[in-house]
């Protein structure tokens, strides 16, 4: 009785394996079927978004919500044709060097400007001065993007976020969350703000400004009441 | 300090701009240089001072005076301003012959070039540099003249 059970239960096992293989067999079929569906569809959605870049691609150059419109895309089956300067895309297109562009011409305007603003700026600023020497249109958003490509070179670039307002680093060295809340409470006195105006303990609000003014980033005056700290990178010049 | 940094930029920066060559501390404390009016904000003597010390020890100003109430102030070395003479000099075909130091800084062939207007003290400057390497040999006379090689 054992004996027989046993053999039963061989062949049960043996019938089961069939069954398993066979079920892989037909998955693994379905799924390679599907994948090459859903290629097919892919390789369509490509073409047919190729064939919209290159029918296009004056406008993709020049109108930034444009831009952005297809580079989502884009986006959404994993292809990045303005940020890359390789392949296809940027040889249909020629565009793959438009964020470099950007990432260049910023550089430029803010190293220009490091000696008086100790090397932070507002992103409205240098989306102006950008503007005023360029021929084509850059929204802020194709100027954050260019910023955040230029992290790549290193710690020099960076968007700063304080308050409302997004702010460029171009120098070396972080920011503390500290130097960022004062920045923000700055910009809501014009630029202009004194230790008090922060009201921290002296100790924490003496290191913070010992830095900013260390790093060329605040102006320290001392012909008010008190010391008066102002942030070049705030006020413009008339 | 960075923002001495920036003061001194700012004042060389000024009298490229205006052509200047030299300060008097005192006129210098209410001129829009060390005064803005608008923000209510000047520089008294003292901060002028530390400003005019940081750029004699940079090689930019040097007193006229043992009092230090005027200084020169040079935003191009002498050095530099010999180099752009001599080019000039040379472009003309002006080398071999006696020239003034009028026709250098105020005549009718120089009226384009920066060193229109030099005053004659960095002029000199300018001409003893060359005339140290050999390329210029100076005449003392009341208009002062110049020869170049």
């Amino acid at each position: 009785m054992s004996g027989n059970t046993r053999r039963r239960g061989v062949g049960a096992i043996k019938t089961k394996t069939v069954q398993a293989s066979k079920f892989k067999e037909k998955g693994t079929e379905l799924a390679s079927e599907e994948l090459e569906k859903l290629s097919t569809q892919l390789n369509a959605f490509k073409n047919n978004l190729e064939d919209f870049a290159t029918k296009h691609k004056q406008q993709i150059k020049k109108n930034p919500e444009f831009r952005g419109q297809f580079q989502e895309m884009c986006a959404s089956i994993g292809v990045d044709p303005l940020a890359s300067s390789k392949g296809f895309w940027s040889e249909m297109l020629g565009v793959g060097d438009f964020y470099y562009e950007i990432g260049v011409q910023t550089i430029e305007v803010c190293l220009a400007n490091n000696q008086t603003n100790g090397g932070i700026m507002k992103l409205d600023e240098l989306h102006s001065k950008l503007l005023k020497s360029r021929k084509q249109d850059v929204s802020l958003s194709d100027l954050k993007t260019a910023i955040k490509k230029l992290r790549s070179l290193g710690s020099g670039f960076q968007l700063i976020k304080a308050g409302k307002n997004f702010f460029v680093q171009s120098v070396p060295g972080e920011l503390t969350m500290d130097h960022t809340i004062i920045l923000e409470k700055a910009q809501e006195k014009n630029g202009r703000i004194s230790k008090s105006d922060i009201g921290w303990e002296r100790e924490r609000v003496d290191r913070a400004m010992d830095y900013l003014v260390k790093e060329g980033m605040t102006w320290v005056d001392d012909k008010a009441n008190e010391r008066l700290y102002w942030f070049p990178s705030m006020f413009s010049i008339e | 300090m960075k923002q001495l940094d920036t003061w001194c930029s700012l004042i060389l920066s000024y009298y490229k701009h205006k052509k200047w060559y030299s300060l008097d501390v005192a006129e210098s404390e209410t001129s829009e240089l060390f005064y803005n009016r608008s923000i209510d904000r000047k520089l008294n003597l003292d901060e002028i001072y530390v400003i005019l010390e940081e750029l004699r020890r940079r090689g930019n100003v040097e007193w006229e005076d043992k009092r230090r109430n005027r200084c020169l102030v040079m935003w191009r070395s002498p050095d530099e301003w010999a180099k752009l003479i001599y080019k000039w000099i040379t472009e003309r075909g002006m080398l071999n012959s006696v020239c003034t130091y009028y026709e250098i800084t105020d005549g009718d062939n120089s009226k384009n070039q920066e060193f229109y207007g030099l005053d004659v003290w960095l002029l000199k400057r300018a001409l003893q540099c060359l005339e140290k390497e050999g390329k210029a040999e100076i005449f003392e006379s009341d208009d002062g003249g110049v020869k170049f090689f």
